[in-house]
């Protein structure tokens, strides 16, 4: 006994010292995390400020440039953004940030259109409605879809979907003007069908028994579609779009990266609303429920509220992801450097211009400064997403801790 | 005496005789042998690759390595000795050559390794055969400065029925050689229209035209495929210009270029044995073979002697 008490000590300081480790590791951890994100941020506004005065390789730009349009010379005022010819000596600088800016968002837009309504829908149908086996299945899929690096899916759009859309484009409007009554069609007539049949192909395993249902429909689309090119749009519809609405149609447009993109953002976005729509104790679903709400009611008066600060920031992480993305954008949009409210025409992301622009760009030079200036804007952006992103989920949480739910 | 001299002597000598090329031999390939560093053009990426493989099955001591990062990355490559040799798809800018001056003394040594050529591609079932230059300018540029007095945005302006609707038009991205190039020559040193869809690379711009039958865009020379259709540019005079060899050779085809080798090079002294060996393959009728096996054009032959000659590079067989 007497020679084991040392040992104990021993054992003791060893732990705490242990401890006091493992704390200074996990602090510092914390405080480089926190210091790297703040050198990034220091590193480009010093990089950038040079930008404004004349010194040595770097020429002056004056902040107007950066977003006042230039006239043309046919009368046309327009943002421009042309950095490599205009910035030769005697040349009025063309580096307006604005379309570029206005392609990120652009795109980020249309991606969030696509990807929040799926991936909230399936998020909430596994969620709540799915037959648990199919859910086993159906969550790691949607997850393995994650893993798809952009660059493939961006690959695959442009040169693949993008061309087929530009070609069957009346099959593509007639699918999505047929796709929701078909969907509604289905459920009027499972509702029709003698019960023992419901038990054959029953609701929770719908995910799978509408396929074939959703390929009908696309097959019906596709011989209706010269019916509704001839009978809507004079027998073209690129040309109809052109003369009577006055689009134009490019074949890497904002259409194509808001698919590519969307389908990139949905995986994440339908992971974390999925975990916040199940995280919901089931307390509260079955006191709606047995209060004599339909599923339906809990869904939107019960579930829906209690998660709302998680899909919320799922939401926001699908939007901030769609601003930074990259690879998708490059290679589905065109890179025009244009403002339209067009979603079939090109644009051009501030991502991509870096991604295409700062391999040539000199170090130092104007050029380089003005690519670094749109990485600044890149930061900026994502930082107020995720701020604003957090501050909802704050307050969101605060409102609705009294029901439990939600992370 | 003279029989024991003979008998001692003849098989010393006999030896050395045989053994003395094997010597030399073996001297002159450890003399060129290591890493020869090359940084620059991407559009020149697959001819230095070319001529490295060339190289190294002549002498196998050396290697190229080639990091293609595009042809601005070269000066400032070359200036810090990083790199030996500055592939680049465009001569270095005046700015460009200052910098080195500065920091060297002396002005880098330029040395035209190839000639290379634009061409203005549409899809192949489109009609159009070629375009004069300030058709072209109204076409791709909202500055117009070859002198073209409206626009040129649909088929129809140009004088075609088909195709139909606007001209969709597709470009290599802003800071590669091929766009300055195009945009120095083709639009006078004029502004692209923002329209104008910016690839990564030639191929990307080749296939975009290929797949769709209203689209024109302009792509190096070696990236031709069967799917597109290269325009001739006619001069004033109604003459037309067809991107052939010999038209690039000659310069008759305004859209062409040389394409360069850029080396760090002071004054007087004479090269390393490495890249004497590389530029003597390069500029050796070989050299231009591989040029012309991968679609672009050779120099022309007095323009290649001249540079061997400017080098001292002696004239194998001739």
């Amino acid at each position: 006994m007497p020679d084991s008490s040392p040992s104990l000590s021993v054992r003791r300081r060893l732990r705490q010292g242990r401890d006091r480790l493992a704390t200074v590791l996990v602090t510092a951890g914390g405080i480089g995390v926190i210091l790297a994100l703040l050198a990034i941020g220091v590193f480009l506004v010093v990089e950038v400020v040079p930008l404004f005065w004349s010194t040595g390789a770097t020429q002056a730009v004056s902040p107007e440039a950066l977003w006042s349009p230039l006239a043309g010379p046919d009368d046309s005022v327009g943002h421009r953004w042309d950095p490599t010819a205009s910035l030769a000596a005697g040349e009025t600088p063309r580096v307006s940030l604005v379309p570029l800016a206005w392609g990120t968002l652009e795109a980020a837009a249309w991606a969030l259109l696509i990807a929040v309504p799926l991936a909230l829908g399936a998020a909430a149908h596994s969620a709540l409605f799915v037959s648990s086996r199919l859910r086993s299945h159906l969550k790691p899929t949607l997850e393995l879809m994650e893993a798809l690096p952009g660059v493939v899916i961006g690959f695959v759009a442009g040169l693949v979907l993008a061309p087929w859309v530009e070609r069957h484009l009346a099959d593509v409007l007639a699918m999505l003007l047929l796709l929701v009554p078909g969907l509604l069609l289905a459920g009027g007539l499972w509702s029709c069908l003698p019960p023992r049949l419901q038990q054959v192909v029953p609701l929770g395993w719908a995910g799978l028994w509408l396929l074939p249902w959703l390929l009908l429909v696309m097959v019906v689309a596709q011989a209706l579609s010269p019916w509704l090119e001839a009978w809507a749009f004079d027998g073209d519809l690129r040309q109809w779009l052109e003369v009577h609405l006055g689009l134009d149609i490019a074949v890497r447009n904002a259409m194509i990266v808001g698919m590519a993109m969307g389908f990139a953002v949905m995986p994440s976005v339908y992971a974390l609303a999925e975990d916040a729509l199940s995280g919901v104790p089931r307390s509260l679903v079955e006191g709606a429920q047995a209060l004599g709400a339909t599923r339906w009611q809990t869904l939107w008066r019960v579930v829906l509220p209690a998660a709302s600060p998680g899909i919320f920031s799922a939401v926001m992480i699908g939007a901030g992801r769609a601003v930074g993305e990259t690879m998708i954008v490059l290679m589905a949009s065109g890179n025009a450097a244009l403002m339209t409210w067009n979603p079939l025409d090109g644009l051009r992301s501030l991502a991509a211009t870096i991604a295409i622009e700062l391999p040539e760009a000199g170090p130092g030079g104007t050029h380089y400064r003005l690519l670094l200036l749109a990485a600044l804007l890149l930061f900026v952006f994502t930082f107020l997403v995720n701020t604003l992103a957090e501050l909802v989920r704050t307050r969101l949480r605060r409102r609705y801790r009294r029901l439990g739910g939600g992370t | 005496m003279s029989a024991v001299l003979r008998r001692c002597l003849a098989p010393w000598l006999l030896l050395v005789a045989l053994a003395l090329p094997q010597v030399q031999a073996q001297v002159q390939a450890e003399e060129i042998a290591g890493i020869l560093g090359a940084m620059g053009s991407d559009t020149m990426a697959g001819l230095m690759l070319r001529w490295g493989e060339a190289l190294s099955r002549q002498h196998p001591g050396i290697r190229l390595q080639l990091q293609a990062s595009g042809s601005a990355s070269a000066p400032p490559a070359l200036m810090a000795g990083t790199t030996r040799l500055g592939p680049m798809s465009r001569p270095m800018s005046e700015a460009e050559r200052r910098a080195f001056i500065e920091r060297q003394g002396y002005p880098p040594r330029e040395l035209a390794v190839a000639r290379d050529a634009l061409v203005v591609v549409v899809h192949r079932h489109n009609p159009l055969e070629s375009l004069e230059g300030h058709e072209l300018d109204a076409i791709f540029s909202d500055s117009r400065r070859c002198g073209a007095r409206e626009g040129v945005h649909q088929w129809r302006q140009l004088g075609l029925d088909r195709p139909e609707g606007r001209i969709r038009l597709h470009g290599r991205n802003a800071a590669s050689g091929t766009h300055g190039l195009f945009r120095r020559i083709a639009l006078c040193d004029g502004y692209f229209r923002p329209e104008v869809n910016e690839h990564p690379g030639s191929a990307a711009v080749v296939a975009a035209v290929a797949e769709d039958p209203r689209a024109i865009g302009y792509a190096g020379l070696n990236h031709l495929t069967p799917g597109v259709k290269a325009l001739a540019r006619r001069d004033s005079e109604g003459r037309r210009h067809f991107p052939d060899p010999e038209a690039v050779q000659r310069g008759d085809y305004a859209l062409s270029r040389d394409l360069y080798l850029y080396l760090n090079l002071p004054p007087g002294e004479s090269l390393p044995a490495a890249e004497r060996a590389f530029i003597d393959l390069v500029l050796s009728p070989d050299g231009q073979a591989i040029v012309e096996e991968l679609g672009f054009v050779a120099l022309p032959e007095a323009r290649r002697l001249d540079q061997r000659r400017g080098l001292g590079l002696d004239e194998a067989g001739s």
